[in-house]
């Protein structure tokens, strides 16, 4: 009897390491409060949403670091490129772009671009053969970021050095204009 | 026949019980795989990324986060003071020293779930490199603690741990491989309120 119970112990312990990997492997793929979901339940695709950098507003992910703002937008590269524009110029501005599970594929920053506006393309390498041979007018001056996905989020931070500062970041981040391209 | 059935119940209780709480315990530990150390603080260069462990992909998948790209800045967390002591907001502290090249970096204590703590002043709760006092060889010395202090001051109020934040923004440090090699401010506690 008691050499049958070690044995079932046993085979339970094996069978919790199982299931620990399985859990585990799969927590990305099921998980409904990830960053994408999140931004599901408040926003339709293509919609930029600002997430809140502070107390008042209800945040739907949180942006961590005090002295920032960010907007988020998801795309879907299975339906076109994506476009990303804002007007103005800001002291810093950075850019991610996260796959369906969260992960940050791409970042980048305002150095990145010629003159530190914010214009760029998403596209995945197929489309983005298709889009070299006859470059539209109106991607001339953008920053073509690569990205071997199908959804995706793309999330804009920008630096708030002070309290003054606000009106103008929280502007630059308004005119922010995310669409198929 | 009783007997086959318990002991099958029992496997799969120990299997399913097992592997789910063991799971949940290993993503609610805070210090995992991929950390990098300097000093006190603790930076997780992979986080977020493809490049990243399992676990950390799971924690990123389960907590919803939107972690900071390398080309955007790197984060490091210090939960322990340069001698080893748990970081306690009811505590005075000085971080002094040189912060490694960065377009600027910012500076905030963080309650365990990373939430700012609010100094309970007018002051905002974070200090960046633009606006602190530099001594003439470059050196920054941060006052952290209750009370307003002249020079920096990073105000914390409350009771419980703590963690600093230190984010450097587009820093050279994130893109060379040597990480490790960046120097950070020392973390000395001063006094503590009691």
């Amino acid at each position: 009897m008691i050499r049958r119970l070690a044995y079932a112990i046993l085979v339970g312990l094996v069978g919790a390491g199982i299931v620990h990997i399985a859990i585990l492997l799969m927590l990305p793929s099921f998980s409904e409060r990830d960053a994408w979901s999140k931004l599901a339940a408040s926003a339709e695709p293509y919609a930029v949403t600002r997430l809140a950098p502070a107390e008042g507003q209800p945040s739907v992910l949180r942006s961590p670091d005090p002295f920032f703002n960010a907007i988020a937008c998801r795309f879907d590269l299975g339906e076109g490129i994506a476009h990303l524009t804002a007007e103005g110029s800001v002291p810093f501005w950075s850019a991610s772009v996260y796959d369906r599970n969260g992960q940050n594929i791409y970042s980048f920053n305002d150095r990145t671009s010629a003159n530190g506006s914010l214009d760029f393309v998403i596209a995945t390498p197929l489309q983005m053969t298709e889009m070299r041979k006859n470059l539209p007018a109106e991607f001339e001056a953008s920053v073509f970021v690569e990205a071997d996905i199908g959804e995706g989020i793309v999330v804009i931070r920008s630096f708030v050095p002070d309290a003054s500062w606000k009106p103008v970041i929280s502007g630059y981040l308004d005119s922010v204009t995310c669409r198929i391209g | 026949m009783l007997k086959t059935v318990f002991l099958s119940l029992l496997v799969l209780a120990i299997a399913i019980g097992g592997g789910a709480a063991s799971v949940w315990y290993a993503l609610q530990a805070r210090e995992g795989i991929g950390a990098v150390a300097v000093g006190p603080w603790t930076t997780f260069p992979d986080l977020g990324t493809p490049q990243a462990d399992p676990y950390s992909k799971a924690r990123i998948a389960r907590e919803g986060v939107l972690s900071l790209g390398l080309t955007e800045g790197l984060t490091f967390i210090a939960q322990k003071d340069s001698d080893g002591g748990v970081l306690r907001r009811d505590c005075n502290y000085t971080i002094d020293g040189t912060f490694p090249p960065a377009r600027f970096w910012t500076l905030y204590a963080a309650e365990p779930s990373r939430a700012v703590i609010q100094g309970g002043h007018l002051r905002p709760p974070a200090l960046h490199s633009s606006e602190v006092l530099r001594r003439a060889d470059n050196a920054v010395s941060i006052a952290v603690g209750r009370d307003p202090t002249q020079g920096n001051w990073l105000p914390v109020a409350g009771a419980g741990p703590m963690s600093f934040v230190l984010t450097l923004y587009d820093s050279p440090a994130a893109s060379s491989s040597g990480i490790a090699d960046v120097a950070l401010p020392r973390i000395a506690k001063a006094a503590c309120n009691d």
